[in-house]
């Protein structure tokens, strides 16, 4: 009987090991087909991804820690293929919500490129629109009805640049376009300090293998020169003074003459960053967005400063030699006469200053001669960049004998700055020389870098000197007494200023010159005995008046006495007073 | 051969007794098993549900940074010049004119130069020259002492 049993059971655990090795058999052939290689692949495809992590962009702040640029949320809307019902509601939600085109949309989800499975439909939404469509698909979803659906609508936050202060110091800043690429200025040339290092991770979906995600660090955050205050202030006159002026276009430059830090540099137009869109329609070229910088052009009789400080420095000349002006004079067969075409008579040299006589400087450049006058101008950073940390500067133009355009006759119309060009930011560079004891600086905006929870401060630099520093000290008072002795609109209540004026001629593309426009300029500085702040104006074809001296030098006033307030420097009185105690 | 099959009938297990014990060890393995699985399934999921949190963690942390700089943007917005302005002359402020400033003479006041917004990297101190007589253990000074010729053990 035990014999019949024990039979019967071997028989069943000999089919149940059967099935067994059966079912493991399946297992083994099911893991070795070709469909099994397909679910794998299947399986990996949603196990994870490489995620992309985009650091924050740095911020831009004034140099009293205002904040120029930052972050705001802005979010990317697509849509996933795979689960989506209802085209139809999904382009309609996002043409009204969004403004985008219903057809172009429609179109797109019903014909997606080959093998995508999800499609973005815009990468900049707002978050108010964002949360009303997020709303609308929660109310579609509760409801019984299939359609309208808004399922497969997706929205992803992201970070994205924002100008709180919207076009204040645009022309500085530059911008950020949608794929946060940074486009002219600060933006443009410090784009990777700020965009930092995206990092690429394998981000599993199974949180059993949950990972550490590097940390990865913010972008640099950038403190500029700029002061938002006086920004704001210049930005205001330089407007007011175009309208006033009737002039087209302008600029203006603020610089601390002895560290080079740019506190303020308006340029006309500017535009609202945040609708950088618009730049197409603002802008007809890329030299406009700061003409500060970008724009060189024939300056004028600001240059005479720099003739008259290369004739000083060889000691071709002292403020008391003396220069018969007839009126006129003749260099390479070409006759050279004075803005007015009159003769002054007897001159020293501030009287040639004074009058900005353009024989009295067509002479002292022949006397200096092509070697000298050219070796100066050079050192003065004319014909090159100087090295400011933005994007977009223009290197202008000084012919040199040598040069196949170059003749005779430029030695005598560069030295009054016809035939020449140079940037506002150029000609303030070189003239920080003349401010400064000879040292002429590198202009620079930027202030200081924060990264990892640190300051780091930027040392000024200088650019070599030029000149000697009494030759700097005998000019500044040259300019300074030529100003007051005729009784300049430049002049500052309170401050002692030197500068100078320039009526600039504007040349045609036929080689002549347009004697109906001027580029009106002014170049000043002060206080005479400690310079803190340096000054450039250039007015671009005022029709009130042509000359600079009516133009240019009552707003370099104005500027002037926003500057001292804004800055907190004191009348020179107090000044000397309080340096007394 | 009859007393040795006498013995061990007298002492040889109970059938019952013999199948008791294969039993009870097939259950002990039994349980040993499910005892295991247990510990797995509960480290699995405990595994499970603090990935899950880091994943939620980490999008919260985006998110608190997306908040953080839009926060910061309003901030910056809410205090813009032009806003501080508009709200400056509602309260009936104008601006100063220069004849209007009156500057006074402060004893020991140094105006700020620029923004401080964090603090200056701590500068590396060098690295302090000790002499070896701190740092060496004794049996290096030791085969210093012998190594170095001419210089023997004072």
């Amino acid at each position: 009987m035990r014999q019949q049993y024990a039979w019967r059971s071997m028989l069943l655990n000999g089919f149940l090991a059967f099935v067994a090795a059966l079912v493991v058999l399946q297992m083994v052939r099911i893991q070795a087909s070709a469909e099994a290689e397909q679910f794998r692949k299947q399986a990996n495809a949603f196990a994870g991804e490489y995620k992309t992590f985009y650091p924050e962009r740095g911020e831009i702040y004034d140099r009293n820690g205002h904040l120029l640029a930052g972050n705001r949320t802005v979010y990317e809307v697509g849509v996933d293929l795979n689960t989506v019902r209802d085209p139809h509601s999904i382009a309609m939600a996002l043409s009204v919500n969004l403004g985008k085109n219903y057809d172009e949309i429609y179109s797109d989800i019903l014909n997606p490129p080959a093998g995508f499975s999800y499609l973005v439909l815009d990468n900049h939404a707002s978050p108010e629109a964002v949360a009303y469509l997020k709303e609308l698909k929660k109310e579609l979803n509760e409801s019984d009805n299939p359609t309208p659906s808004l399922i497969g609508l997706e929205f992803s936050p992201r970070l994205a640049r924002s100008y709180p202060e919207d076009a204040l110091a645009s022309n500085v800043l530059g911008f950020v376009n949608l794929e946060g690429r940074g486009y002219f200025g600060i933006e443009e040339k410090y784009n990777d300090l700020l965009a930092g290092n995206p990092v690429q991770v394998w981000v599993p979906s199974d949180p059993n293998r949950a990972i550490e995600i590097p940390r990865i660090p913010n972008g640099t955050s950038l403190i500029l020169t700029l002061n938002r205050d006086l920004q704001d202030a210049v930005e205001e006159i330089l407007d007011q003074s175009l309208y006033e002026y009737g002039a087209q276009h302008g600029a203006i430059i603020v610089m601390n003459p002895q560290n080079g830090e740019i506190m303020a540099m308006a340029s006309t137009p500017r535009m609202n960053l945040n609708n950088f869109q618009n730049y197409g329609v603002i802008y007809n070229n890329a030299s406009e967005f700061n003409r500060a910088t970008s724009m060189p052009y024939e300056p004028g009789s600001v240059m005479k400063i720099f003739t008259m400080s290369a004739a000083l420095d060889t000691g071709l000349v002292t403020p008391d030699t003396t220069f018969l002006d007839t009126g006129e004079i003749q260099i390479g067969g070409v006759t050279i006469k004075n803005w007015d075409e009159k003769a002054w008579g007897l001159q020293n040299m501030v009287g040639c200053l004074q009058h900005s006589l353009n024989v009295c400087m067509t002479w002292l450049a022949t006397q200096l001669g092509p070697q000298n006058f050219y070796g100066y101008m050079n050192r003065f950073g004319f014909g090159s960049l100087t090295g400011l940390d933005m994007a977009g500067e223009a290197a202008g133009r000084l012919k040199v004998p040598g040069d196949a355009d170059w003749y005779p006759v430029d030695l005598g119309t560069n030295s009054f700055g016809q035939g020449v060009s140079a940037t506002p930011l150029q000609i303030v560079t070189g003239a920080s020389a003349i401010a400064n004891q000879g040292r002429m600086v590198t202009p620079h905006v930027l202030y200081a870098m924060l990264r990892d929870g640190h300051q780091f401060n930027v040392p000024s630099q200088y650019a070599g000197s030029p000149i000697k520093a009494e030759t700097a000290a005998t000019l500044t008072g040259m300019l300074a007494v030529s100003l007051e002795n005729e009784a300049s609109a430049a002049l500052v209540p309170g401050y002692r200023v030197a500068g100078k004026t320039g009526t600039a001629q504007i040349p045609t593309p036929y080689g002549f010159y347009d004697f109906s426009q001027t580029n009106a300029s002014f170049i000043g500085w002060g206080p005479v005995d400690d310079p803190q702040f340096m000054i450039y104006v250039w007015i671009e074809r005022p029709t009130t008046t042509i000359w600079g001296s009516e133009t240019a030098a009552p707003v370099f006033s104005e500027v002037a006495q926003k500057t001292v307030i804004l800055l907190n420097i004191p009348p020179d009185s107090v000044r000397l007073q309080t340096a007394t105690r | 051969m009859d007393t040795i099959n006498r013995f061990n009938h007298a002492y040889s297990q109970a059938p019952w007794r013999i199948q008791r014990q294969w039993i009870s060890v097939f259950l002990l393995i039994v349980l040993g098993f499910a005892m295991i699985a247990t510990l797995y399934l509960m480290v699995t999921s405990q595994a499970a549900i603090v990935g899950r949190e880091i994943q939620d963690l980490r999008l919260e942390i985006i998110n608190t940074g997306h908040t953080n700089a839009d926060l910061q943007t309003e901030l910056a917005r809410l205090t813009s010049k032009n806003e501080m302005e508009r709200q400056a002359f509602a309260l009936g402020f104008r601006p100063v004119e220069p004849e209007e400033v009156e500057y006074l003479y402060v004893p020991g006041y140094v105006a700020p130069k620029g923004a401080v917004l964090a603090a200056a990297p701590e500068l590396q101190p060098s690295t302090p020259n000790i002499p070896p007589e701190y740092t060496q253990s004794l049996l290096d000074w030791l085969g210093e002492r012998l190594q170095t010729p001419g210089r023997g053990l004072r």
